[in-house]
Protein backbone atom coordinates (compact mmCIF):
# COMPACT_ATOMS: atom_id res chain seq x y z
CA UNK A 1 0.00 0.00 0.00
CA UNK A 2 1.22 3.54 -0.92
CA UNK A 3 0.56 6.18 2.32
CA UNK A 4 -0.30 9.17 2.05
CA UNK A 5 -2.90 11.84 2.72
CA UNK A 6 -4.36 11.07 -0.01
CA UNK A 7 -4.58 7.34 -0.04
CA UNK A 8 -5.75 7.25 3.72
CA UNK A 9 -8.80 9.62 2.69
CA UNK A 10 -9.82 7.14 0.28
CA UNK A 11 -9.72 4.36 2.34
CA UNK A 12 -11.26 6.39 5.23
CA UNK A 13 -13.85 7.54 3.20
CA UNK A 14 -14.68 4.41 1.69
CA UNK A 15 -15.10 2.27 5.41
CA UNK A 16 -17.48 5.03 6.28
CA UNK A 17 -19.27 4.93 3.31
CA UNK A 18 -19.45 0.69 3.39
CA UNK A 19 -21.01 0.71 6.59
CA UNK A 20 -23.27 3.46 6.53
CA UNK A 21 -24.38 2.56 2.78
CA UNK A 22 -24.99 -0.92 4.53
CA UNK A 23 -26.90 0.52 7.31
CA UNK A 24 -28.59 2.92 5.31
CA UNK A 25 -29.63 0.34 2.34
CA UNK A 26 -30.99 -2.41 4.82
CA UNK A 27 -33.09 0.42 6.78
CA UNK A 28 -34.33 1.87 3.65
CA UNK A 29 -35.47 -1.16 2.76
CA UNK A 30 -37.64 -2.24 5.37
CA UNK A 31 -38.79 1.47 5.18
CA UNK A 32 -40.12 0.63 2.18
CA UNK A 33 -41.61 -2.48 2.92
CA UNK A 34 -43.85 -0.77 6.01
CA UNK A 35 -44.73 2.53 4.17
CA UNK A 36 -47.40 1.79 1.98
CA UNK A 37 -49.11 -1.12 4.89
CA UNK A 38 -51.97 0.76 6.99
CA UNK A 39 -50.37 1.86 10.57
CA UNK A 40 -51.38 3.55 13.62
CA UNK A 41 -50.72 6.99 14.01
CA UNK A 42 -47.87 6.97 16.41
CA UNK A 43 -46.16 4.25 14.30
CA UNK A 44 -46.66 6.31 10.68
CA UNK A 45 -44.96 9.40 12.83
CA UNK A 46 -42.12 6.84 13.96
CA UNK A 47 -42.06 5.72 10.47
CA UNK A 48 -41.51 9.27 9.11
CA UNK A 49 -38.88 10.05 12.09
CA UNK A 50 -36.81 7.10 11.07
CA UNK A 51 -36.86 8.13 7.32
CA UNK A 52 -35.71 11.78 7.98
CA UNK A 53 -32.94 10.47 9.98
CA UNK A 54 -31.77 7.58 7.47
CA UNK A 55 -32.26 10.38 4.66
CA UNK A 56 -30.44 12.85 6.14
CA UNK A 57 -27.29 10.77 6.85
CA UNK A 58 -27.40 9.22 3.29
CA UNK A 59 -27.68 12.55 1.99
CA UNK A 60 -24.29 12.99 3.26
CA UNK A 61 -23.11 9.96 2.38
CA UNK A 62 -24.18 10.24 -1.25
CA UNK A 63 -22.59 13.76 -2.03
CA UNK A 64 -19.24 12.71 -0.51
CA UNK A 65 -19.42 9.75 -2.68
CA UNK A 66 -20.50 12.02 -5.41
CA UNK A 67 -17.10 13.61 -4.39
CA UNK A 68 -15.43 10.35 -4.42
CA UNK A 69 -15.19 10.19 -8.12
CA UNK A 70 -12.70 13.11 -8.96
CA UNK A 71 -10.82 12.25 -5.92
CA UNK A 72 -10.26 8.94 -7.02
CA UNK A 73 -7.78 9.73 -9.79
CA UNK A 74 -6.49 12.45 -7.49
CA UNK A 75 -5.35 9.72 -5.23
CA UNK A 76 -4.12 7.53 -8.60
CA UNK A 77 -2.22 10.80 -9.94
CA UNK A 78 -0.68 11.13 -6.52
CA UNK A 79 0.57 7.34 -6.98
CA UNK A 80 2.56 8.06 -9.95
CA UNK A 81 5.93 8.69 -8.27
CA UNK A 82 6.21 5.94 -6.38
CA UNK A 83 5.35 3.02 -9.76
CA UNK A 84 8.21 2.56 -11.73
CA UNK A 85 7.20 2.80 -15.30
CA UNK A 86 3.96 4.91 -14.83
CA UNK A 87 4.51 8.68 -16.12
CA UNK A 88 0.65 9.29 -15.55
CA UNK A 89 -2.74 7.38 -14.31
CA UNK A 90 -2.64 4.89 -16.95
CA UNK A 91 0.72 3.54 -15.31
CA UNK A 92 -1.06 3.17 -11.94
CA UNK A 93 -3.79 1.63 -12.98
CA UNK A 94 -1.72 -1.39 -14.98
CA UNK A 95 -0.66 -2.77 -11.07
CA UNK A 96 -4.17 -3.99 -10.60
CA UNK A 97 -5.68 -3.59 -14.00
CA UNK A 98 -9.00 -5.41 -13.39
CA UNK A 99 -9.75 -4.14 -9.87
CA UNK A 100 -9.54 -0.22 -11.07
CA UNK A 101 -11.35 -1.16 -14.82
CA UNK A 102 -13.81 -2.53 -12.10
CA UNK A 103 -13.83 0.64 -10.64
CA UNK A 104 -13.68 3.04 -13.42
CA UNK A 105 -16.88 1.59 -15.15
CA UNK A 106 -18.88 1.49 -11.60
CA UNK A 107 -18.07 5.49 -10.66
CA UNK A 108 -20.10 6.65 -13.34
CA UNK A 109 -22.84 4.49 -12.97
CA UNK A 110 -22.76 5.45 -9.29
CA UNK A 111 -22.62 9.17 -9.91
CA UNK A 112 -25.10 8.71 -12.30
CA UNK A 113 -27.41 6.98 -9.96
CA UNK A 114 -26.79 9.13 -6.81
CA UNK A 115 -27.07 12.36 -8.97
CA UNK A 116 -30.87 11.39 -9.98
CA UNK A 117 -31.62 10.15 -6.69
CA UNK A 118 -30.79 13.56 -5.25
CA UNK A 119 -32.83 15.42 -7.67
CA UNK A 120 -35.82 13.56 -6.81
CA UNK A 121 -35.35 13.81 -3.60
CA UNK A 122 -34.97 17.92 -3.89
CA UNK A 123 -38.22 17.54 -5.64
CA UNK A 124 -39.82 15.30 -3.04
CA UNK A 125 -38.85 17.85 -0.45
CA UNK A 126 -40.60 20.66 -2.00
CA UNK A 127 -44.03 19.07 -1.79
CA UNK A 128 -45.70 19.19 1.29
CA UNK A 129 -46.92 15.17 1.34
CA UNK A 130 -43.78 13.26 0.02
CA UNK A 131 -45.29 11.81 -2.69
CA UNK A 132 -42.14 10.04 -3.85
CA UNK A 133 -40.72 8.57 -0.30
CA UNK A 134 -41.32 5.21 -1.11
CA UNK A 135 -39.95 5.09 -4.20
CA UNK A 136 -36.94 6.90 -3.24
CA UNK A 137 -36.57 4.71 -0.37
CA UNK A 138 -36.17 1.57 -2.89
CA UNK A 139 -34.00 3.35 -4.46
CA UNK A 140 -32.10 4.38 -1.92
CA UNK A 141 -31.58 0.79 -1.06
CA UNK A 142 -30.30 -0.29 -4.56
CA UNK A 143 -27.90 3.11 -4.51
CA UNK A 144 -27.21 1.70 -1.23
CA UNK A 145 -25.63 -1.51 -2.51
CA UNK A 146 -23.72 0.22 -5.35
CA UNK A 147 -22.43 2.53 -2.98
CA UNK A 148 -20.94 -0.63 -0.73
CA UNK A 149 -19.90 -2.13 -3.91
CA UNK A 150 -17.72 0.91 -4.66
CA UNK A 151 -16.58 1.99 -1.68
CA UNK A 152 -15.37 -1.84 -0.66
CA UNK A 153 -13.50 -1.67 -4.57
CA UNK A 154 -11.88 1.45 -3.73
CA UNK A 155 -10.35 0.13 0.05
CA UNK A 156 -9.58 -3.47 -1.76
CA UNK A 157 -7.52 -1.34 -4.59
CA UNK A 158 -5.46 1.51 -2.41
CA UNK A 159 -4.54 -1.27 -0.20
CA UNK A 160 -3.47 -3.49 -3.05
CA UNK A 161 -1.69 -1.01 -5.00
CA UNK A 162 2.21 -1.74 -3.62
CA UNK A 163 4.83 1.15 -4.24
CA UNK A 164 7.65 -0.28 -6.29
CA UNK A 165 6.04 -2.04 -8.79
CA UNK A 166 6.96 -2.12 -12.21
CA UNK A 167 4.43 -1.14 -15.00
CA UNK A 168 4.49 0.02 -18.96
CA UNK A 169 2.81 2.95 -19.30
CA UNK A 170 0.39 4.60 -21.87
CA UNK A 171 2.60 4.17 -24.82
CA UNK A 172 3.05 1.13 -24.87
CA UNK A 173 -0.98 0.09 -25.25
CA UNK A 174 -2.81 2.98 -26.45
CA UNK A 175 -0.63 4.51 -29.55
CA UNK A 176 0.00 0.56 -30.93
CA UNK A 177 -1.95 0.42 -34.43
CA UNK A 178 -3.90 -2.44 -33.80
CA UNK A 179 -6.08 -0.44 -30.75
CA UNK A 180 -9.50 -0.79 -31.03
CA UNK A 181 -10.06 3.32 -30.90
CA UNK A 182 -8.45 3.21 -34.07
CA UNK A 183 -9.56 -0.22 -36.03
CA UNK A 184 -13.28 0.47 -35.14
CA UNK A 185 -13.62 4.13 -36.71
CA UNK A 186 -11.41 3.17 -39.59
CA UNK A 187 -13.56 0.10 -40.52
CA UNK A 188 -16.15 2.55 -40.90
CA UNK A 189 -14.79 5.05 -42.49
CA UNK A 190 -11.49 4.08 -43.84
CA UNK A 191 -7.90 5.29 -43.51
CA UNK A 192 -9.16 9.12 -42.95
CA UNK A 193 -10.90 8.37 -40.18
CA UNK A 194 -9.77 10.86 -38.03
CA UNK A 195 -11.26 13.70 -39.78
CA UNK A 196 -14.55 12.00 -40.34
CA UNK A 197 -14.55 11.40 -36.65
CA UNK A 198 -14.09 15.00 -35.86
CA UNK A 199 -17.32 16.12 -38.27
CA UNK A 200 -19.24 13.55 -36.78
CA UNK A 201 -18.41 14.32 -33.25
CA UNK A 202 -18.98 18.30 -33.94
CA UNK A 203 -22.76 17.15 -35.80
CA UNK A 204 -23.53 14.87 -32.61
CA UNK A 205 -22.78 17.25 -29.81
CA UNK A 206 -24.48 20.34 -32.09
CA UNK A 207 -27.81 18.30 -32.54
CA UNK A 208 -28.02 17.16 -29.24
CA UNK A 209 -27.26 20.53 -27.99
CA UNK A 210 -29.87 21.45 -30.15
CA UNK A 211 -32.84 18.40 -29.45
CA UNK A 212 -32.35 20.44 -25.60
CA UNK A 213 -32.59 23.79 -26.80
CA UNK A 214 -36.22 23.04 -28.60
CA UNK A 215 -37.35 20.79 -25.67
CA UNK A 216 -36.56 24.00 -23.70
CA UNK A 217 -38.42 26.52 -26.26
CA UNK A 218 -41.37 24.47 -26.51
CA UNK A 219 -41.32 22.68 -23.30
CA UNK A 220 -42.06 18.89 -24.62
CA UNK A 221 -41.49 17.16 -21.83
CA UNK A 222 -42.77 13.84 -22.70
CA UNK A 223 -41.09 10.49 -21.22
CA UNK A 224 -40.70 8.87 -24.87
CA UNK A 225 -38.86 12.19 -26.23
CA UNK A 226 -36.81 12.33 -23.07
CA UNK A 227 -35.68 8.74 -23.46
CA UNK A 228 -34.61 9.39 -26.52
CA UNK A 229 -32.44 12.35 -25.69
CA UNK A 230 -30.98 10.27 -23.10
CA UNK A 231 -30.16 6.94 -25.84
CA UNK A 232 -28.75 10.15 -27.92
CA UNK A 233 -26.47 11.62 -25.26
CA UNK A 234 -25.41 8.07 -24.75
CA UNK A 235 -24.28 8.25 -28.38
CA UNK A 236 -22.76 11.51 -28.55
CA UNK A 237 -20.30 10.60 -24.96
CA UNK A 238 -19.47 7.31 -27.35
CA UNK A 239 -18.47 9.67 -30.38
CA UNK A 240 -17.20 12.14 -27.93
CA UNK A 241 -14.86 9.82 -25.89
CA UNK A 242 -13.71 8.20 -29.37
CA UNK A 243 -12.95 11.55 -30.77
CA UNK A 244 -11.52 12.90 -27.84
CA UNK A 245 -8.74 9.62 -27.76
CA UNK A 246 -8.16 9.62 -31.85
CA UNK A 247 -8.01 13.50 -32.73
CA UNK A 248 -8.44 15.66 -30.00
CA UNK A 249 -6.22 14.85 -27.10
CA UNK A 250 -3.16 14.12 -29.33
CA UNK A 251 -3.91 17.72 -30.52
CA UNK A 252 -4.73 19.38 -27.40
CA UNK A 253 -1.11 17.82 -25.99
CA UNK A 254 0.95 19.10 -29.45
CA UNK A 255 1.74 14.97 -29.56
CA UNK A 256 0.21 14.44 -32.51
CA UNK A 257 0.80 9.91 -31.83
CA UNK A 258 0.06 10.04 -28.98
CA UNK A 259 -3.36 9.04 -27.51
CA UNK A 260 -3.84 8.67 -24.16
CA UNK A 261 -6.42 10.65 -21.70
CA UNK A 262 -5.02 10.75 -18.46
CA UNK A 263 -1.74 12.22 -20.00
CA UNK A 264 -3.99 14.25 -21.23
CA UNK A 265 -5.08 15.67 -18.08
CA UNK A 266 -1.89 15.99 -17.00
CA UNK A 267 -0.74 18.25 -19.38
CA UNK A 268 -3.04 20.26 -20.43
CA UNK A 269 -5.21 20.63 -17.17
CA UNK A 270 -7.87 22.80 -17.71
CA UNK A 271 -9.32 19.79 -19.83
CA UNK A 272 -10.09 18.78 -16.61
CA UNK A 273 -12.85 20.84 -16.40
CA UNK A 274 -13.74 20.36 -19.86
CA UNK A 275 -14.44 16.86 -19.28
CA UNK A 276 -16.58 17.33 -16.35
CA UNK A 277 -18.90 20.32 -18.13
CA UNK A 278 -19.29 17.39 -20.83
CA UNK A 279 -20.03 14.87 -17.81
CA UNK A 280 -22.09 16.81 -16.06
CA UNK A 281 -24.14 18.11 -19.20
CA UNK A 282 -24.48 14.59 -20.46
CA UNK A 283 -25.59 13.34 -17.08
CA UNK A 284 -28.12 16.08 -17.18
CA UNK A 285 -29.78 14.54 -19.92
CA UNK A 286 -30.15 11.44 -18.49
CA UNK A 287 -30.92 12.67 -14.70
CA UNK A 288 -34.20 14.83 -16.68
CA UNK A 289 -35.10 11.34 -17.89
CA UNK A 290 -35.42 9.84 -14.60
CA UNK A 291 -36.63 12.78 -12.76
CA UNK A 292 -39.88 12.64 -15.35
CA UNK A 293 -39.41 8.62 -14.61
CA UNK A 294 -39.81 8.44 -11.21
CA UNK A 295 -41.18 11.81 -10.15
CA UNK A 296 -44.58 11.70 -11.89
CA UNK A 297 -46.69 11.09 -8.97
CA UNK A 298 -48.98 12.95 -6.88
CA UNK A 299 -48.03 16.64 -6.10
CA UNK A 300 -44.43 15.92 -7.30
CA UNK A 301 -46.04 15.84 -10.81
CA UNK A 302 -47.35 19.67 -10.95
CA UNK A 303 -43.97 20.69 -10.10
CA UNK A 304 -41.99 18.66 -12.38
CA UNK A 305 -42.09 20.57 -15.68
CA UNK A 306 -40.66 23.56 -13.56
CA UNK A 307 -37.75 20.89 -12.09
CA UNK A 308 -37.55 19.73 -15.99
CA UNK A 309 -36.77 22.94 -17.22
CA UNK A 310 -34.06 23.55 -15.19
CA UNK A 311 -32.36 20.07 -15.17
CA UNK A 312 -32.18 20.76 -18.59
CA UNK A 313 -30.76 24.36 -18.85
CA UNK A 314 -27.96 22.74 -17.18
CA UNK A 315 -27.31 20.17 -19.64
CA UNK A 316 -27.63 22.83 -22.07
CA UNK A 317 -25.32 25.22 -20.46
CA UNK A 318 -22.65 22.49 -19.54
CA UNK A 319 -22.61 20.95 -23.13
CA UNK A 320 -22.58 24.10 -24.45
CA UNK A 321 -19.68 25.54 -22.17
CA UNK A 322 -17.59 22.19 -22.78
CA UNK A 323 -18.03 21.91 -26.75
CA UNK A 324 -16.54 26.22 -25.94
CA UNK A 325 -13.69 25.02 -24.38
CA UNK A 326 -12.89 22.25 -26.78
CA UNK A 327 -12.89 25.03 -29.43
CA UNK A 328 -11.37 27.74 -28.00
CA UNK A 329 -8.51 25.03 -27.06
CA UNK A 330 -8.46 23.95 -31.49
CA UNK A 331 -8.13 27.38 -31.97
CA UNK A 332 -5.64 28.54 -29.87
CA UNK A 333 -3.06 25.20 -31.03
CA UNK B 1 -32.72 36.09 -12.26
CA UNK B 2 -29.97 38.81 -11.43
CA UNK B 3 -28.52 36.17 -9.15
CA UNK B 4 -28.67 33.42 -12.12
CA UNK B 5 -26.67 36.25 -14.21
CA UNK B 6 -23.88 36.71 -11.38
CA UNK B 7 -23.75 32.77 -11.04
CA UNK B 8 -23.49 32.41 -14.79
CA UNK B 9 -20.63 35.66 -14.90
CA UNK B 10 -18.54 33.70 -12.18
CA UNK B 11 -18.92 30.29 -14.26
CA UNK B 12 -17.77 32.21 -17.39
CA UNK B 13 -14.90 33.32 -15.40
CA UNK B 14 -13.76 30.24 -14.09
CA UNK B 15 -13.96 28.46 -17.18
CA UNK B 16 -11.90 31.48 -19.16
CA UNK B 17 -9.04 31.36 -15.80
CA UNK B 18 -9.02 27.59 -15.88
CA UNK B 19 -8.49 27.89 -20.08
CA UNK B 20 -5.49 30.45 -19.19
CA UNK B 21 -3.90 28.54 -16.60
CA UNK B 22 -4.54 25.32 -18.94
CA UNK B 23 -2.50 26.79 -21.84
CA UNK B 24 0.18 28.10 -19.63
CA UNK B 25 0.70 24.67 -18.26
CA UNK B 26 0.56 23.06 -21.05
CA UNK B 27 3.37 25.06 -22.95
CA UNK B 28 5.48 24.82 -19.61
CA UNK B 29 5.19 21.12 -19.37
CA UNK B 30 5.75 19.80 -22.97
CA UNK B 31 8.79 22.14 -23.10
CA UNK B 32 11.73 19.74 -22.69
CA UNK B 33 9.82 16.43 -22.75
CA UNK B 34 9.54 13.35 -25.21
CA UNK B 35 7.95 14.38 -28.63
CA UNK B 36 6.11 11.01 -28.74
CA UNK B 37 4.26 11.00 -25.68
CA UNK B 38 5.48 13.86 -23.40
CA UNK B 39 7.64 11.72 -20.99
CA UNK B 40 10.15 13.23 -19.15
CA UNK B 41 13.69 12.99 -21.09
CA UNK B 42 16.60 10.66 -19.31
CA UNK B 43 19.58 12.13 -21.17
CA UNK B 44 21.54 9.19 -21.21
CA UNK B 45 18.83 6.92 -23.86
CA UNK B 46 17.56 10.11 -26.00
CA UNK B 47 17.33 10.31 -29.53
CA UNK B 48 17.24 13.47 -31.61
CA UNK B 49 15.80 13.42 -35.09
CA UNK B 50 16.99 16.73 -37.19
CA UNK B 51 14.09 17.60 -39.43
CA UNK B 52 15.13 19.33 -43.22
CA UNK B 53 14.09 22.38 -41.81
CA UNK B 54 16.42 22.87 -39.42
CA UNK B 55 13.63 22.12 -36.11
CA UNK B 56 14.61 18.91 -33.85
CA UNK B 57 12.42 16.26 -32.19
CA UNK B 58 13.37 14.81 -29.11
CA UNK B 59 12.40 11.66 -27.76
CA UNK B 60 12.59 9.72 -24.44
CA UNK B 61 13.88 6.42 -26.06
CA UNK B 62 14.52 4.44 -29.40
CA UNK B 63 11.18 2.75 -28.28
CA UNK B 64 9.53 6.46 -28.78
CA UNK B 65 11.65 7.56 -31.09
CA UNK B 66 11.13 4.57 -33.91
CA UNK B 67 7.65 4.56 -33.08
CA UNK B 68 7.43 8.17 -34.85
CA UNK B 69 10.47 7.32 -37.50
CA UNK B 70 7.62 6.04 -40.04
CA UNK B 71 5.40 9.10 -39.44
CA UNK B 72 8.47 11.49 -39.80
CA UNK B 73 10.93 9.26 -42.28
CA UNK B 74 10.63 12.20 -45.16
CA UNK B 75 10.94 14.94 -43.18
CA UNK B 76 14.22 13.40 -41.25
CA UNK B 77 17.67 14.91 -42.36
CA UNK B 78 20.03 13.27 -39.48
CA UNK B 79 19.15 10.86 -36.52
CA UNK B 80 21.21 10.98 -33.08
CA UNK B 81 21.70 8.94 -30.41
CA UNK B 82 23.39 8.71 -27.03
CA UNK B 83 26.19 6.34 -26.25
CA UNK B 84 25.00 4.68 -22.79
CA UNK B 85 28.37 4.40 -21.75
CA UNK B 86 30.30 7.75 -22.57
CA UNK B 87 26.80 10.15 -22.80
CA UNK B 88 28.03 11.49 -25.76
CA UNK B 89 25.61 12.26 -28.93
CA UNK B 90 26.97 10.39 -32.20
CA UNK B 91 25.08 9.87 -35.26
CA UNK B 92 22.84 6.93 -35.27
CA UNK B 93 24.11 4.82 -38.49
CA UNK B 94 27.60 5.11 -36.45
CA UNK B 95 26.04 3.87 -33.75
CA UNK B 96 25.64 -0.04 -32.51
CA UNK B 97 22.36 -1.18 -31.05
CA UNK B 98 21.72 -3.72 -28.52
CA UNK B 99 18.97 -5.46 -27.10
CA UNK B 100 19.10 -7.07 -23.50
CA UNK B 101 17.37 -7.99 -20.38
CA UNK B 102 18.09 -4.63 -18.66
CA UNK B 103 15.34 -2.11 -18.76
CA UNK B 104 16.16 1.89 -19.63
CA UNK B 105 12.85 3.70 -19.99
CA UNK B 106 10.52 1.78 -17.97
CA UNK B 107 7.46 3.57 -19.03
CA UNK B 108 7.84 1.89 -22.06
CA UNK B 109 9.88 -1.14 -21.38
CA UNK B 110 12.83 0.17 -24.00
CA UNK B 111 15.72 -2.72 -23.77
CA UNK B 112 17.69 -1.48 -26.58
CA UNK B 113 20.64 0.23 -25.91
CA UNK B 114 23.59 2.49 -27.50
CA UNK B 115 27.42 2.23 -28.04
CA UNK B 116 29.88 4.24 -29.88
CA UNK B 117 32.38 1.03 -29.77
CA UNK B 118 31.65 -2.29 -30.60
CA UNK B 119 33.91 -3.54 -27.58
CA UNK B 120 31.72 -1.60 -25.11
CA UNK B 121 28.56 -3.32 -27.26
CA UNK B 122 30.01 -6.85 -26.94
CA UNK B 123 30.79 -6.37 -23.14
CA UNK B 124 26.90 -5.89 -22.42
CA UNK B 125 25.45 -8.39 -24.73
CA UNK B 126 27.93 -10.42 -22.81
CA UNK B 127 27.20 -9.33 -19.52
CA UNK B 128 23.49 -9.05 -19.81
CA UNK B 129 22.25 -11.71 -22.28
CA UNK B 130 21.79 -9.02 -25.21
CA UNK B 131 21.75 -9.78 -29.06
CA UNK B 132 22.79 -7.06 -31.78
CA UNK B 133 19.40 -5.17 -32.78
CA UNK B 134 19.63 -3.55 -36.77
CA UNK B 135 19.53 0.25 -36.67
CA UNK B 136 15.77 0.64 -36.47
CA UNK B 137 16.40 4.44 -38.33
CA UNK B 138 17.60 3.74 -41.66
CA UNK B 139 17.03 6.69 -43.69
Amino acid sequence: MILNALSITMIFIGALSALLAIWGGISSLILYRKWERPTAPEEKTSLEDRSYLILLIMVIVLVVRLINWPLFYVTLQSFISDIEGAMCIFGVTQVKPSLTRFSEILKPITFFFIGGWLILHVLDRATKTSPLMRRKLFLLSIIGLLVLIDSMGDIFLVIGIAPESLVSCCTTVTDISSRPTRTAPESIFGPEYAQSLQILFFITHLTLIGFIGVNLKFKIFRRLILGLLSLFAILNAFVFLLSQIEVFAPRMMHLPFHHCLYCLWQYVPDSIVMYLLFILGTFSVGWGFTTELFGRQGEAADLLPGYLRKIYWFAFFFLSASLMMLLIHLLID
Amino acid sequence: MASNKRWIALFVIFVIISLGSGCQGERKSIEGRCDYDGAKIEPLYAVYFTLQDGTEKKFCSIACASMSFSALKKQIKEVRVVDEPSGNKINASDAFFVESEIVTVPHVKNRIHVFAKKEEALKHIQKFKGNWVEIPFLL
